[in-house]
């Protein structure tokens, strides 16, 4: 073992740390406004809301990540004609495939609120927009909050496939002084410790959560 | 002021829930309904506020047409308070909160004017020293009284109550409908589920006996008690007044 090639590299492969945390925050953001969406859709009434919503999720949720990835990134120039950054294919992917899952889990934290409370809003007057912001969001983000802290850490594993791509994450620039050093050994197991610990922390956070929840029932 | 005509419900082709319903409820007056579980009193009650969408029949309130589809139908619920068995609090706003929200957003007053209204009417109810708990810090009986507080915040003409007690335990259930008894006093138009028959005797100006979607009886309180007609009614109030 050669832990020196981890030291010697260190500033190298962290940098790309930064890269996979604005990858990870902007699909988080922009994954969880897309999923707010297609919840919305899912929960409608209306056809013409509900059966979209309904493909879209079950369309890309039936897709492997990678694949996604792919099309934007080599399919979209033959689509409009001009190349896509990697960075934005990826960004676009990422936000477009997560938004499908975090759909499901803020329909799911809608759902378990009891529709008494929506009743009582609407027999005060407001309406079904004022109703889903100030009384059954608040209560159903609470609710998913475990959930929302799960995906988070999926997102986290997830963007090292943006070196699919070209994208130089974190797992890339490993990979690039692997290819250098050859000491896949040493430096592949400093990248899986690293991914462990902070989506471990990750699950604790969660697992802290839930538990809070549970005993926070009224 | 209220004006049910012949109103049936179904909540699928073969489950009548509503069946031929018709009242004419006075300004002023307070009407009681009861009966078995099931009965389609719960169901009724929407109906009155749209919350329920029923098939056939007509529902007037105040002059307006429920269901007519150029009816504001949220200005219409803003002017009638509901009351429910299981409170329907907001577990994450404090009762003041819970107060003030449609008066905040529907009224569109000013947090000022919409919690000084809030303190004037938990002082009615007799908790203003609760304001800033949440429902979770509260008894049942309290959680009562904060849920008509905020049906009142909106200074409604009709207020409904569903079985607002039945979930209560006994040495509550005086301080909840003595707050009732208040309201009805002062002139308000009130449709009350409930099983509570002193209630029903004191301040009802018509008493109406539901079974199976139908209205079997509806009578005074005297007549209601002391001459049903119904041989249902009698076997209910039996088992009720023990
Ligand atoms: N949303 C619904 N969908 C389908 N059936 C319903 C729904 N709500 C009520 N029902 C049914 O309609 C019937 C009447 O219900 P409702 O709640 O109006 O009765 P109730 O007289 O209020 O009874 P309770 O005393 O139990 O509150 C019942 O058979 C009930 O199962
Ligand atoms: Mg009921």
């Amino acid at each position: 073992m050669d832990m020196d090639v981890i030291a010697r590299n260190l500033h190298f492969m962290l940098g790309g740390l930064v890269l996979t945390f604005e990858l990870a925050i902007i699909t988080l953001a922009g994954g969880f406004l897309v999923g707010l969406i297609l919840a919305m859709g899912r929960l409608s009434s209306r056809a013409w809301l509900y059966y979209p919503a309904t493909c879209y999720v079950h369309f890309f949720r039936g897709l492997p990540l990678i694949l996604v990835i792919f099309w934007l990134y080599f399919l979209s120039p033959v689509v409009t004609g001009r190349s896509l950054e990697a960075f934005y294919a990826a960004i676009i992917a990422f936000v477009v495939f997560e938004g499908a899952y975090f759909a499901e889990i803020i329909r799911a934290g809608i759902q378990s609120i009891p529709k008494g409370q929506a009743m009582a809003a609407y027999s005060t007057g407001l309406t079904p927009f004022q109703c889903t912001r100030d009384v059954i969001l608040p209560q159903a983000l609470r609710n998913m909050t475990p959930a929302l802290v799960t995906q988070a850490v999926i997102i986290f594993q997830d963007t090292s496939l943006a070196y699919v791509i070209g994208l130089r994450e974190f797992l890339r620039r490993v990979n690039l002084v692997d290819a250098r050093e050859a000491r896949s050994v040493e430096l592949y197991l400093f990248a899986g410790l690293l991914y462990f610990t902070f989506c471990s922390a990750g699950s604790l956070l969660s697992q802290r959560l839930e538990n809070r929840r549970q005993r926070n029932r009224v | 002021m209220i004006e049910i005509k012949n109103v049936s419900l179904w909540y699928d082709k073969n489950h009548q829930v509503l069946n031929d319903i018709s009242e004419t409820i006075q300004r002023g007056q307070t009407v009681v309904i009861c009966g078995p579980s099931g009965s389609g009193k719960s169901s009724l009650l929407r109906c009155i506020n749209g919350l329920e969408y029923f098939q056939k029949g007509d529902i007037i309130v105040n002059g307006v047409s429920v269901q007519d589809p150029d009816t504001n139908i949220h200005q219409l619920r803003s002017n009638i308070g509901m009351v429910f068995q299981h409170f329907e609090l907001y577990p994450h706003m404090t009762a003041m909160e819970n107060i003030t929200l449609a008066p905040l957003r529907v009224r569109k007053k000013s947090k000022n004017e919409a919690e000084k209204k809030a303190m004037e009417i938990l002082e009615r109810v007799g908790i203003p020293e609760q304001a800033l708990k949440y429902p979770a810090e509260l008894s049942g009986g309290q959680k009562q009284r904060v849920a008509i507080a905020r049906a009142l915040a909106m200074e409604p003409k009709i207020m409904l109550f569903d079985e607002p007690t039945s979930a209560l335990d006994p040495e509550m259930i005086k301080e909840v409908l003595d707050v009732m008894i208040d309201l009805a006093g002062e002139g308000m138009t009130m449709v009350v589920v409930t099983h509570e028959m002193g209630f029903a005797r004191e301040v009802a100006h018509e008493i109406i006996f539901m079974d199976k979607g139908r209205m079997i009886e509806k009578g005074s309180g005297h007549d209601f008690f002391n001459h049903p007609k119904n041989e249902r009614t009698r076997q209910f109030l039996s088992r009720i007044l023990i």
